[in-house]
């Protein structure tokens, strides 16, 4: 195989996975809101940006890695309660579009004046970028696989947890009918705010390891990465798992692979290109459910 | 035990309960009757915390549950069959019934309470595997009640049960209501157009006419009486 092409596709694959986490990041939400939190972007860009300054304050790194997080979670709770819930009160409101978007550019003003508006080195967390394993006898980079392995396993565990528990099936039930589970009582603000809490974890964790590939991060990343994760999401059918994990691969791997044998300036339109190809011929997404009902 | 007092319910302009009181003692059934738009549904909704409360006050057992959360009112004890077949019409039957069990009091294990659903409805062992929301409108209703059932319920409402249904279905749905009453000793609550049918199963009726209590007495009373003629 030829080097170039295979250094594409792994690329390709690993921040595919990127994508995927942060779509499955924003199906969270939709399952129990249908808001999506498009302040996801900046909550990457911080939780990268918070784990190296509080590692720069002397904490171990694994200690402000999970620091970052607990922040992370915090300013979920945060964004549920007054970027969300508030738009979501008059019904079929669109309100949280604008307001989740316009806490994510707050967030990056913030951090641009805390921690300057200049790129910082992000330490190795696992792996350093020298860190190689042979795989068909080429080098894959261990922080390569560690991001694809990562996005895998969550994604399964998600997929478990609502198949499999009853706390998943009345995640499931509160995206179908809060009034019902409500009245079954679902403890439906919980879950809805835990949905918030587990959204922005992933973008969190998504953030962390997109920072450990490309090795610095600043205020302005992560916003192009939750417009690609929303078209992964869109794309695999939103509120779909394994469409969130196909959709990031499939954007991925194309937006590299253009991005290498054409231009990197079509690297980002290639995937809106996918994404109108795929709403106009199945509007609902590769995964997507179309709604059992019978009047 | 439900009390409520003095209850007033309004959406915006629209009043559509004033000053309503009801009092229905545990082991007993009462029928809330009324026409189209009398105020039924919104006195059982506003029971269960689903509608905005102007006024008034709700007891459970003694415990004033005005300001609690439909959830925490559930898990006093209540459970609300709404009006218009809701339940998760994407899960199979057997999925609906088990989440009611898992967040209702639990105190007969899950495989003796399936157990005894399918025993009381066997058609819907033969449909447990199939999304309820592709049932029949009787089946549906059938899963509906079992899963406030299932939940052992010391206060169970019940929006309009026989609504669209057929006949004899009725008659199956209502006797399974009367079983129900008689054996578990809760306080059963069923809002009803069909006076005559209601007022067979309960003990008292209360009748709503524009959002106000028109008229209340035993069963037999409201039957005697003539009530359908005078109020619906
Ligand atoms: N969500 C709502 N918003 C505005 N008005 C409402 C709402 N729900 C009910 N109403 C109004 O409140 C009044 C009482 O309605 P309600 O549904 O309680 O009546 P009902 O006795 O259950 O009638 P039906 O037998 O038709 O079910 C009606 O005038 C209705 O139009
Ligand atoms: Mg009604």
């Amino acid at each position: 195989m030829d080097d170039f092409f295979f250094s594409l596709v792994l690329a390709g694959i690993s921040v595919g996975a990127v994508y995927a986490l942060v779509a499955l990041g924003l199906n969270l939400t939709f399952w129990t809101t249908r808001a999506l939190n498009f302040g996801q972007g900046s909550l990457m860009m911080l939780c990268a940006m918070l784990t190296v300054h509080l590692a720069a304050q002397g904490l171990a790194l694994l200690l402000a890695v999970l620091g970052a997080l607990f922040i992370i979670g915090g300013l979920g709770i945060f964004i549920e309660r007054f970027a969300v819930r508030p738009a979501l009160k008059g019904a079929g409101s669109m309100g949280w579009v604008v307001s989740t978007l316009g806490f994510g550019i707050f967030l990056q003003g913030v951090a641009a004046k805390w921690f300057g508006a200049q790129a910082v080195a992000f330490p190795d967390i696992l792996f350093s970028a020298q860190d190689y394993v042979s795989v068909f006898g080429q080098y894959v980079s261990l922080q390569y696989l560690v991001v694809l392995l990562v996005a895998v396993a969550l994604i399964l565990l998600l997929e478990l947890f609502v198949r499999k528990t009853v706390w998943g099936q009345a995640v499931h039930a509160v995206s179908l009918d809060p009034e019902l589970a409500g009245v079954q009582g679902i403890p439906v603000r919980r879950i809805i705010l835990g949905s918030f809490i587990a959204s922005s974890l992933l973008a969190g964790v998504a953030g962390l390891l997109i920072a450990q590939i490309g090795g610095t991060v600043d205020p302005a990343f992560g916003f192009d990465l939750v417009l690609l994760g929303f078209v992964a999401a869109v794309f695999g059918g939103m509120g779909s798992s394994v469409g969130a994990l196909v959709g990031g691969l499939v954007v991925g791997l194309t937006s590299k692979l253009v991005g290498g044998y054409i231009s990197t300036a079509a690297e980002h339109a290639i995937a809106f290109a996918l994404l109108m190809a795929m709403l106009a011929l199945r509007p609902q997404g590769l995964f997507g459910r179309i709604e059992v009902s019978k009047a | 035990m439900l009390e409520v007092e003095g209850l007033s319910v309004s959406y915006g302009a629209v009043q559509a309960l004033t000053d309503v009181s009801l009092s229905a003692a545990a082991g007993s059934t009462t029928a809330v009757l009324g026409a189209n738009g009398a105020g039924k549904s919104s006195l059982l909704r506003a029971i269960s915390g689903i509608a905005p409360i102007g006024a008034g006050c709700i007891r459970l057992d003694g415990q004033d549950v005005t300001r609690l959360s439909p959830q925490a009112r559930a898990r006093h004890g209540l459970a609300h069959a709404m009006e218009g077949r809701r339940l998760f019409r994407q899960m199979n039957v057997e999925e609906n019934l088990r989440l009611a069990w898992s967040f209702g009091a639990r105190s007969t294990p899950w495989a003796a309470a399936l157990e005894d659903v399918y025993a009381r409805f066997p058609i819907l062992a033969q449909k447990s595997r199939i999304a309820s929301g592709l049932l029949s409108g009787g089946q549906q209703q059938m899963v509906i009640l079992s899963c406030t059932t299932i939940r052992s319920p010391r206060v169970l409402l019940l929006d309009e049960p026989s609504l669209g249904l057929a006949p004899l279905i009725v008659r199956q749905i209502y006797a399974f209501i009367a079983g129900f009453a008689r054996d578990s000793g809760a306080t059963v609550v069923i809002a009803e157009q069909m006076a005559s049918i209601a007022l067979q199963v309960a003990d008292r009726g209360c009748a709503l006419r524009r959002g106000r209590v028109a008229l209340t007495g035993t069963a037999t009373e409201l039957l005697r009486g003539g009530l359908a003629a005078t109020y619906l």
